[in-house]
């Protein structure tokens, strides 16, 4: 049982992680928290079943189409729900907006795809073994992000670009930095990584519509326990929600695990609002 | 219940006024409406789909041989999507809006128990093959009866196969989060321990969890060695029966008879997972000795076949019970006209309608029609045409 | 009274029964189609209007919380869940001995007050989207508990509802129940964003900062809020539960709670109308084709998109035709700083406001240090520096937004608690500030009455049932804020919505806002950045018969002629420090501040 525990546990941990960092790349770019970030994960599942279960595409082809959906999914997101909002004074409309675009895509999921959930391909023609694929593709998908992102941010010039705009738009602007297309480009690759996820855990999870609010406030905790934009506090938080999720399911059964982990989230959260590892606020006047 | 003065006045008075905004007269040939409220979307879809085949076949041929005494049927239908909130609505507008003779459906017992007294109160007659036992009461609700059996008498089938026959006394009892999955559980594990068999684990869990996993593993920790699952949910069978196989676990999965539908066999990860799977169904709509169907239904597969009527993806005794119903209800209506008081008066004496899946008798104070004895478990790999063998060791 | 004052006051009340009258209009017409509903709608229509008049129920004390607090509480099918459970239960006696329907229904207001709080509540700790998300998951977790909590809710087999005695049992005298009710808690809500506790909480949302310069104190706002809005939700909750007859976990779905949400945004937030006729539109939208049944939360959601990035007003907004007149152009602002003596008493008390030794510093940053100041009533001082020198900051730390490392503020001696900004007002300690803090949405008058909010005595109940204090709450902070609009010169655009106003309106708008408080001292944050010439010239003349009436005025500026001509006294920072200070001769010809400041 402890085996279980831990190998569902950390690779769905993995995968709110993932959301998370999905709810941060976002973030980063546009200091707006996107609702589409648990979305993009049930797309990734929907759209992987459907390409290469339901048309037959091949393996390759199939996943990398789902991560170009991801990727024009998120960048629908800042241009119609993100980029409109910003110009405003109201800094709240970002959450109606980007909101009602989430409610959007799954809704037309739900009708188009069903509300049933459907099994996910199983990918890689090997035996369920004690490690099975479905534990250690998220695990892989995660390590993957967090080392691509580390890369991108400390090798290259566009990585660079991203945190300066993270940093100080202001800043940003005024070297020259083109903002808006390096918004966009946050967005898209936002969306490739909460597709990543959501394909990397579609045979956990299953490919349902109902995932995206789930995995919309799963994958929004590791960021308030994490730290806002903080993608390690995210790991770390999201797998630690994964093993306790998981534990509470195995020892009192789910609708209590779910009572167990909000608690908990909500606890942590009205002591630290910040996250166990953030940062406070800024000036306001 | 007794209605009170006002409460007649006043119904009277809406049916005044409802029929003062309807078409003036009712003419001869003008349709008879029959309301129809099934789950065709949504998660508990399954059953819905199988008997909406069988209801649309019936009320054709009703029609195509010149409908009742001339009239013909006009079914209207309001898809529940699995939502009791929806049904009410529907229901509201069948009786209030669209002036039906009679209601079939809704066919989930969780959107019934919202349904039935809502139509009870508008005095509309009702019939739905919903399990939940109190569903019907003669008292409560006069006007509304079930053809299809209860849960006591599935459970009684169901619990004295795996004591008796199987021969296992301790079972894990499961079910999903709806109306009908908390009913069963409620009703089945007392009549389990009435059995002496020991209920080692019970539990409701959310349909939509793709991970079972933790509760099997907590059932065979109890030491479970059978598995009684009772949910119309296919998606959430086929885990139950894929993580049983996965664990390679050998115990047998006895209970509700979605385990054998061809949506839930679509779901498996590998056919032999069906292996030791044994649902529930009914003995006019299974393969006796010799492999073959009683006549009646022969013949009735052979009708679907001809309408190219699919059934390799649902449950045949899904299709007969819808075939049957407007049948029956057609038959009251032919007898004694579309009055609700005058069908639900033919109806409390109606003795062994003929159905397809079933002989239907009602009384005054008896509104399951079904018979007990024609309840039995089927093997669930032995599906073909949507209709099943009889489970080993069942005596016929 | 004077002229003036008299001119205030029945023009106050000339546009205030005017503008009742027609606000009131389209609830009157509501209310006849209403009550005359029966007359027209079938039976089927009758169960659509009583659910219509059941969510708005809930919607009507979400609204005050969505609406006009801002709150984006988005999981409140949670309060919906409990007042049904809590009715029914109570009402069937399965648990408890059977309970009246009425007492259950009573009952379940009181349990839904308490949850609403408790759900409410990490608004006041948590940012915008994190407070969504919790409620998200409260929704959930009642759910949860619903199916779980067996012995009582019935688990997924669920409870029977209420079932209503007698005039209510049958199909229309429940409606006329459920209508009753959503008509009275119109009224109460109706009340309620009339008074100085409607407004209060606009002022938390659009302009936070203000709202607490002008002693606003979110919190028991909040509570308030939260208690009367958890009532309403499961008093809606019973309803539904005798309209469902029969309710289980599954009929309490997020597409409920977003269905509540969205007719608010539909409506136009810090309106009563707008989300009315919002939920009455969500309600009978999918009932009119029943493809739209299934497409029912898709098309909410595009209807929240649009109205998010086209008309973010809403409804209220299409139907505020009043504000679509065209404002003259080439409008002037002319002061009467004659009408100050009507405002300020007389008589003043001899109050002292001293910073002594301020130090302050951000992260490495010394943004102020070792820093004295005195404003002494009936003077006017001036605060000059280049950008960067501080003087926003001692501001901020005077007016308790900043708390300073070392020093302190005294007034009269004792010193202020650092960050107990919505004390200030209390103090009679008033702001502007740098850029205008103002509700765009609300008129310049509801603005400049927001500053007078500590004056009323009328409690949230009595606004609630529109009781006589809170009547003459209302028509004293009208009277006054007309005064004080008169005053800056702005009272002839006294309805107009406030984001229609030019940026040197708006200034004085601030001022007559700030006044509403005849501070004891009044702090001005730039005052003058925008005007033109000779509205800065009106402007001082106006700070200076501010003064003249017993007020210690602070202004930060950049202007230095305005400094300069109504100045009793300057001083000059450089980098957080003293560079100077003294008279304005003194300070002109002052060596060091021409090198650094002024130049020439």
């Amino acid at each position: 049982m402890v085996e279980s525990i831990v190998s569902t546990g950390v690779a769905i941990g993995c995968i709110y992680a993932l959301i998370g960092i999905t709810y941060n790349v976002m973030f980063s770019a546009s200091r707006v928290f996107s609702f589409t970030a648990g979305t993009l994960g049930m797309l990734g599942g929907v759209l992987g079943s459907l390409f290469i279960a339901q048309m037959g595409v091949p393996l390759v082809a199939g996943f990398l189409l789902v991560l170009a959906a991801g990727a024009l999914f998120g960048i629908i997101t800042e241009i119609v729900a993100v980029r409109p909002v910003l110009k405003s004074l109201d800094q709240h409309l970002y959450v109606l907006s980007t909101l009602a675009l989430a409610l959007l895509a799954q809704q037309f999921t739900a009708i188009e795809w069903g509300t049933e959930s459907r099994p996910f391909p199983r990918l890689f023609d090997i035996a369920r073994g004690g490690f099975d694929q479905q534990f250690w593709m998220p695990m892989l998908a995660c390590a993957a992000v967090i080392i691509g992102l580390e890369l991108l941010y400390r090798y290259t010039l566009v990585g660079r670009a991203f945190l300066a705009i993270a940093e100080d738009t202001y800043a940003a602007r005024a070297l020259g930095l083109p903002e808006r297309s390096l918004r966009m480009a946050s967005f898209a690759l936002a969306g490739v990584i909460g597709a990543l996820a959501g394909f990397a855990g579609g045979e956990m999870l299953l490919a349902f519509f109902g995932n995206a609010p789930i995995l919309t406030f799963y994958g929004f905790v590791p960021v308030a326990l994490g730290g806002m934009g903080n993608n390690r506090g995210a790991v770390v938080a999201g797998v630690l929600l994964g093993l306790f999720q998981q534990a509470a399911n195995f020892l009192v059964g789910g609708i209590f695990a779910s009572v167990a982990v909000f608690t908990v989230f909500i606890i942590v959260l009205l002591v630290r609002p910040e996250g166990l590892a953030g940062a406070s606020l800024q000036r306001r006047v | 219940m007794s209605i009170t003065r006002r409460q007649a006045l006043g119904s009277a008075g809406a049916a005044i006024a409802a029929s003062s905004l309807a078409k003036p007269a009712i003419a001869a040939n003008e349709p008879i409406r029959v309301g129809y409220l099934p789950a065709l979307t949504g998660p508990s879809s399954s059953t819905g789909i199988g008997i909406n085949r069988g209801i649309q076949l019936a009320v054709q041929e009703i029609n195509a041989a010149g409908g009742i005494n001339g009239r013909q049927i006009e079914l209207i239908t309001r898809d529940t999507q699995s939502d009791p909130t929806k049904a009410v609505n529907g229901a509201a507008e069948l009786s209030h809006g669209q002036n039906v003779s009679v209601v079939f459906g809704p066919v989930n017992s969780g959107e019934s128990l919202a349904v039935v007294p809502l139509l009870a109160r508008t005095n509309t007659p009702q019939v739905h093959p919903c399990w939940v036992d109190t569903l019907t009461d003669p008292q409560k609700y006069p006007m509304c009866f079930r053809n299809a059996p209860t849960n006591q008498q599935i459970g009684a089938a169901a619990n004295r196969y795996v004591v008796e026959v199987l021969k296992r006394k301790k079972v894990a009892v499961i079910s999903d989060t709806t109306g009908y999955g908390t009913a069963s559980v409620n009703a089945y594990v007392p009549m389990l321990q009435a059995k002496s068999a020991e209920v080692v684990y019970q539990g409701n869990v959310d349909a939509a969890n793709p991970d079972l996993k933790p509760e099997l593993l907590r059932m065979q920790s109890a030491g479970a060695e059978a598995i009684m699952p009772w949910s119309v949910n296919a998606g959430f069978l086929s885990r139950i029966i894929n993580t049983r196989g996965n664990m390679g676990w050998d115990v047998p999965i006895v209970g509700q008879t979605t385990l054998g539908s061809g949506q839930t066999k679509a779901l498996l990860e590998k056919p032999e997972y069906w292996a030791k799977v044994y649902p529930n169904n009914f003995r006019n709509v299974c393969y006796g000795a010799g492999g073959k169907l009683p006549e009646r239904t022969a013949a009735f597969v052979d009708r679907l076949k001809n309408a190219k009527i699919d059934m390799g993806d649902t449950l045949l005794w899904w299709i007969a019970l819808g075939y049957d119903s407007p049948r029956m209800i057609a038959e009251a209506m032919k007898a004694v006209g579309p009055e609700p008081q005058k069908i639900v008066s033919y109806l409390n004496k109606l003795k062994e309608f003929p159905g397809v899946y079933g002989d239907i008798t009602f009384s005054p104070d008896q509104h399951n029609g079904y018979p007990d004895e024609e309840v039995v478990m089927v093997e669930a790999n032995s599906l073909k045409d949507g209709a099943f063998n009889l489970a080993p060791g069942y005596s016929s | 009274m004077d002229a003036g004052a008299k001119l205030g006051h029945s023009r106050a009340n000339v546009l205030g029964s005017t503008s009742t009258l027609g606000t009131a209009l389209p609830f009157l017409v509501l209310l006849l189609v209403g009550i005359g509903f029966p007359l027209f709608g079938g039976g089927y229509w009758g169960v659509i209007a009583t659910r219509a008049c059941v969510y708005w129920v809930l919607v009507s004390g979400l609204n005050l919380v969505v609406g006009f607090a801002g709150q984006i509480a988005i999981g409140w099918v949670a309060l919906l869940t409990l007042g049904a459970y809590t009715t029914s239960v109570l009402a069937a006696g399965n648990v408890t001995p059977a309970f009246p329907p009425y007492l259950a229904l009573a009952i379940a207001a009181t349990v839904g007050a308490v949850f609403g709080l408790i759900i409410g509540l990490p608004a006041l700790r948590l940012r915008t989207f994190y407070f969504a998300i919790t409620t998200l998951g409260f929704a959930t977790i009642v759910t949860q508990v619903a199916l779980a909590w067996q012995s009582v809710t019935g688990g997924g087999v669920g409870v029977p509802g209420p079932i209503f005695p007698e005039p209510f049992f049958s199909q229309w005298g429940f409606y006329y129940f459920c209508f009753g009710l959503a008509a009275i808690c119109t009224w109460m809500t109706a009340n309620l964003a009339n008074s100085r506790f409607g407004r209060a909480l606009t002022a938390i949302r659009d302009a936070e900062v203000a709202a607490e310069a002008s002693g606003i104190s979110k919190p028991a706002l909040l509570v308030s809020v939260f208690l009367f809005s958890g009532a309403t939700a499961a008093v809606a909750g019973g309803l539904f539960a005798a309209l469902q007859s029969y309710i289980t976990p599954d009929a309490f779905t997020l597409d409920l709670s977003v269905l509540f949400f969205i007719a608010i945004l539909i409506g136009g937030r810090g309106s009563i109308l707008g989300p009315l006729l919002g939920t009455v539109l969500l309600t009978v939208l999918p009932e009119l084709a029943a493809p739209l049944v299934a497409w029912s939360t898709f098309l909410y959601a595009v209807l929240l998109l649009v109205i998010v990035l086209a008309i973010p007003g809403g409804i209220a907004e299409i139907l505020d035709f009043k504000n679509r007149r065209p404002l003259a152009s080439g409008r002037a602002i002319i002061p009467r700083p004659d009408l100050i003596k009507q405002l300020f008493n007389p008589a003043r008390s001899a109050n002292t406001l001293k910073v002594e030794h301020l130090a302050m510093s951000f992260g490495g940053v010394k943004a102020i240090d070792d820093l004295d100041l005195e404003i002494r009533p009936g003077q006017v001082h001036g605060l000059i520096g280049p950008n960067g020198s501080g003087k926003t900051t001692i501001l901020n730390v005077i007016s308790g937004y900043y708390a300073q490392q070392h020093g302190a503020v005294r007034l009269n001696g004792a010193a202020l608690p650092a960050l107990a900004r919505h004390q200030r007002a209390r103090l009679k300690i008033a702001r502007t500030f740098q850029t205008p803090r103002i509700v765009g949405s609300a008129s310049v008058l509801q603005n400049v009455m927001i500053g007078g909010t500590i004056d009323g005595e009328g409690t949230f109940v009595e606004s609630l049932l529109s009781l006589p204090r809170h009547r003459r709450d209302e028509a004293m902070l009208r009277a006054t804020a007309m005064l004080a609009l008169a005053t800056v010169g702005l009272d002839g655009l006294a309805m107009v919505r406030a984001d229609r106003l030019q940026h040197s309106e708006l200034r004085f708008t601030e001022i007559a806002r700030a006044l509403m408080l005849r501070p004891a001292f009044l702090l001005l944050d730039e005052p003058a950045a925008g005007l033109t010439a000779e509205e800065i010239e009106r402007l001082g003349a106006l700070l200076l018969a501010i003064a003249q009436a017993g007020t210690g005025v602070l202004v930060v500026e950049h202007h230095p002629d305005l400094i300069f001509d109504i100045c009793h006294h300057v001083t000059v920072l450089n980098l957080g420090r003293l560079l100077a200070a003294g008279t304005p001769a003194e300070i002109r010809s002052h060596r060091e501040v021409v090198n650094a400041y002024l130049g020439g």
